[in-house]
């Protein structure tokens, strides 16, 4: 029965016991394999999909189809797996920084099927952030199948994250830097070589069952120094776009929380709104992988002035999709504004100097896709890397870095914290391995609890308290009621000294009298924040706090224990 | 060798709520075997080597740390022994010769030792009133054989002149030698203690025998 129960727990066979690396290693791949046949499983429903509604299109009502998407998708969020809507990576971040990289079981197939009811119907919104979601599901619970801990287990999150993106795009690298960077945001060496094993997992998965292509092929492109140059400008306009984009997505969430409606109707809203754009202009509906690669290709053959209101259209349409309860990730509409930017912007330059032999029109969408996700995500990394991989692209890299790495920056500029953190930034819940805000978050108050002080009762003599402070060798004396033991405050040595040394009034002060009363100090309790705590000692100068819990005194906290404490933890959190 | 999750925070010298957090974080190589968590002591110890936490898994320190709470003035005193008929007509004389009659002094130290006590009496006096006199050097002296303090107490021949505060002429003293000057203190306060008792005073001016002298002081001692 023991030998049964064991290959449960691999992290106590003798063999992974003193280096898990290997078991990481192995369980990465396992990890990765599912969650590249969930990224499969996810695209092949939404072809069927697409297949399916294809003849209703044309239509007249084909617009509500968005919307029934949409209202469907929210109601099985809502009702059916009880989970809120959104995209899934601020969950995966924010379990990954909190939770010890905790997610429940049913997110490994929840996202998934909404977002496949909302991107199928012609919601403007991308399967990637929901495979990420599942992946990373997959991983917290195949390591929770093997009572893995808490650092194991965010490894193998990664590694879902890693195997879902790798097998979505067919690009390995691109799931392994977009984990690194954005989900985990930490390079070690122990995390980078199980994620990287997920990745080539997920990656052979997706070219087993799908064919080892390429998204979106392309011709040879010749780029010269004046191509280069122009990328400059180009950079800017991403910049730009993709700040539009991410404050119009937070500013349709926050209109869309003053309606008072419930969700799935809001969500059925959204969608014929996208519906309505739809049936104007096409490029707008669905993940929009198809004008990707006509763009790419060249013959994409709007004109200049739809391909410039197309790039609005499609922010709007996005926005009205996410923000407004759809279900999907932001990284494919991301894709095709980007491409939609690149166009625009090339057809101007065309125009303003029609004598210069620019590059292609492909490879300016080409490195539009690369400033706006780069931008967007405030991850250049995974901007260069997801374009060179999923266009096989190598020959564009030198504008392409050019262009994700001004992007990016002037984008963290006007926006601190990118699309996916910047909630988990307002609420405080970011909390990034070695960071201040970690080891403050990771260490309890009952971590940090001096429990050595004396106490003494509220009807004592002064007398009596002055033998008791002889043996005692803290400064602070927490004053009890004789009767019930309730705190009623504290005598702090450096306060009384004059009192001390006056053996006339020995006899006539009780220890109540000399005290500082719980009403007029700061207390802190065991639940308390350490960082809340941290605030409370700078504002007010203090340098300990009784720690009262039930009106019970339960010890002090000081800052002289709570560096030795912090220094500790955070030698502790510097892994190899 | 196993370390249970008590050794490991000991050792460590850290609460047991954060080594516990600690294996739930995968940070430290400990493994649940039962319903205990177990530890190997040398894999523990190169782990917190490499995270440069001190590692110490002995009690030697603690049981040095309790040395001075079972320290009692009655084992200083046995441990210094008791001398009679000091002679001497003032304060250099009569510590020369008691330093001189003080048998676990190595006769090289003799020299200093008077020395170091006379310039400490240069200073002030350490008669402390009525008749009674606490000789010592400024600072800590180290006997080879004695790594704790010893009080020699020395009943003098004739009465003399101590410069003591209250002017009165002293009749014995007592020599403490302390390696440190926690013990320094620690005796000091306890003898000073026993002097504040008038019919201490008293009971010394009869010059008792050593084991009377060790009796009175232990229930003394004992009434603190």
């Amino acid at each position: 029965m023991k030998k049964v129960r064991s290959w449960r727990t691999p992290a106590k066979w003798s063999f992974f016991k003193f280096d898990d690396r290997l078991l990481l290693i192995l369980i990465g791949a396992i990890v990765g394999i599912s969650s590249g046949l969930a990224a499969i499983a996810l695209n092949r429903s939404l072809i069927s999909m697409l297949d399916m509604l294809h003849h209703y299109r044309h239509l007249w009502w084909a617009f509500i189809l968005p919307g029934i998407g949409a209202a469907l998708s929210s109601v099985f969020l809502e009702k059916i797996v009880k989970e809120g809507a959104g995209h899934g990576v601020p969950e995966v971040i924010y379990s990954v920084s909190r939770r010890g990289g905790l997610i429940r079981f049913r997110s490994s197939f929840s996202r998934l099927v909404s977002s496949c009811l909302t991107i199928g119907s012609g919601g403007s919104a991308g399967p990637e952030a929901p495979v990420v979601m599942s992946g990373a599901a997959i991983g917290s619970n195949i390591a929770n199948f093997f009572s893995l801990n808490d650092r194991q287990r965010i490894t193998l999150v990664g590694c879902g994250a890693a195997g879902a993106i790798s097998s979505i795009f067919n690009a390995p690298i691109a799931g392994m830097v977009f984990t690194m960077e954005v989900i985990l945001g930490e390079w070690s060496a122990v995390n980078i070589i199980p994620i990287a094993i997920a990745s080539v997992a997920g990656t052979e998965i997706s070219r087993i069952l799908n064919g080892n292509q390429i998204a979106f092929q392309h011709d040879h492109f010749n780029v010269s120094l004046h191509d280069t140059l122009i990328c400059i400008a180009l950079a800017i306009v991403a910049a730009l776009v993709s700040i539009i984009l991410t404050r119009l997505l937070r500013q349709m969430h926050k209109v869309s929380k003053k309606v008072k409606t419930p969700l799935w109707i809001k969500a059925g809203i959204g969608g014929c709104v996208v519906g309505i754009m739809g049936f104007f202009m096409p490029v707008v509906l669905g993940e929009g992988y198809h004008f990707i690669h006509d763009m790419i290709n060249g013959t994409f053959s709007t004109g200049i002035l739809i391909a410039f209101i197309a790039v609005f259209a499609k922010i709007i349409a996005t926005s009205f999709t996410l923000g407004w309860g759809g279900s999907g990730g932001i990284f494919a509409p991301g894709l095709v504004i980007g491409s939609l930017v690149g166009i625009s912007f090339y057809r101007i330059i065309y125009m303003l100097w029609p004598q210069v032999s620019w590059m292609s029109e492909g490879c300016f969408a080409l490195l539009g896709m690369a400033g706006v996700i780069s931008g967007m995500l405030q991850a250049p990394l995974t901007g260069i890397f997801l374009i060179v991989e999923i266009t096989g692209g190598y020959e564009v890299i030198l504008p392409l870095i050019l262009v994700s790495a001004i992007s990016s920056s002037l984008c963290c500029f006007f926006e601190p914290a990118s699309f996916y953190l910047k909630d988990l930034i307002e609420k405080g819940q970011l909390l990034r391995p070695r960071t201040d805000a970690r080891v403050l978050a990771d260490l309890s108050i009952l971590e940090l609890i001096e429990t050595d002080c004396l106490s003494v009762k509220n009807n004592m003599l002064l007398r009596d308290f002055i033998k008791i402070f002889q043996n005692s060798k803290r400064n602070y004396f927490p004053v009890k009621d004789h009767k019930t033991g309730i705190f009623l405050g504290i005598i702090n040595l450096d306060n009384v000294k004059p009192y001390l040394f006056d053996n006339i009034i020995y006899d006539v002060i009780l220890v109540e009298q000399i005290m500082d009363k719980n009403t007029d100090i700061d207390t802190i309790s065991l639940e308390d924040d350490l960082s809340g705590v941290l605030k409370l000692m700078d504002s007010k100068n203090l340098f300990s706090l009784p720690v009262v819990s039930n009106k019970k005194f339960m010890g002090m906290v000081s800052k002289a224990t709570i560096l030795n404490k912090y220094r500790t933890e955070l030698m502790i959190q510097s892994t190899k | 060798m196993k370390l249970i999750l008590k050794d490991a925070a000991r050792s460590l010298n850290l609460p047991e709520s954060t080594i516990l957090r600690w294996i739930q974080q995968g940070k430290i190589p400990m493994h649940k075997k039962g319903s205990f968590y177990i530890c190997n002591q040398l894999v523990i110890e190169k782990w917190a080597k490499e995270h440069n936490l001190s590692f110490s898994f002995s009690e030697n320190i603690k049981k040095k740390c309790d040395n001075l709470q079972s320290e009692t003035l009655v084992y200083a005193l046995k441990r210094g022994g008791v001398l009679y008929n000091i002679d001497g007509k003032n304060t250099n004389e009569v510590l020369e010769s008691a330093v001189n009659k003080i048998p676990f002094i190595e006769s090289t130290k003799k020299n200093e030792i008077t020395t170091r006590l006379i310039e400490r009496e240069i200073l002030t006096s350490t008669g402390v009133g009525k008749g009674v006199a606490i000789p010592h050097p400024r600072s800590p002296v180290l006997l080879k054989k004695h790594d704790c303090a010893v009080i020699t107490t020395c009943f003098l021949k004739n009465r003399i002149n101590f410069n003591a505060i209250d002017n009165k002429e002293v009749f014995v003293m007592f020599i403490l030698l302390s390696p440190t000057t926690k013990d320094h203190l620690f005796f000091l306060s306890k003898l000073a203690f026993c002097l504040r008792d008038n019919s201490f005073i008293n009971f010394l001016k009869t010059i008792p025998e050593k084991e009377a002298l060790f009796e009175k002081i232990d229930t003394i001692e004992k009434n603190i």
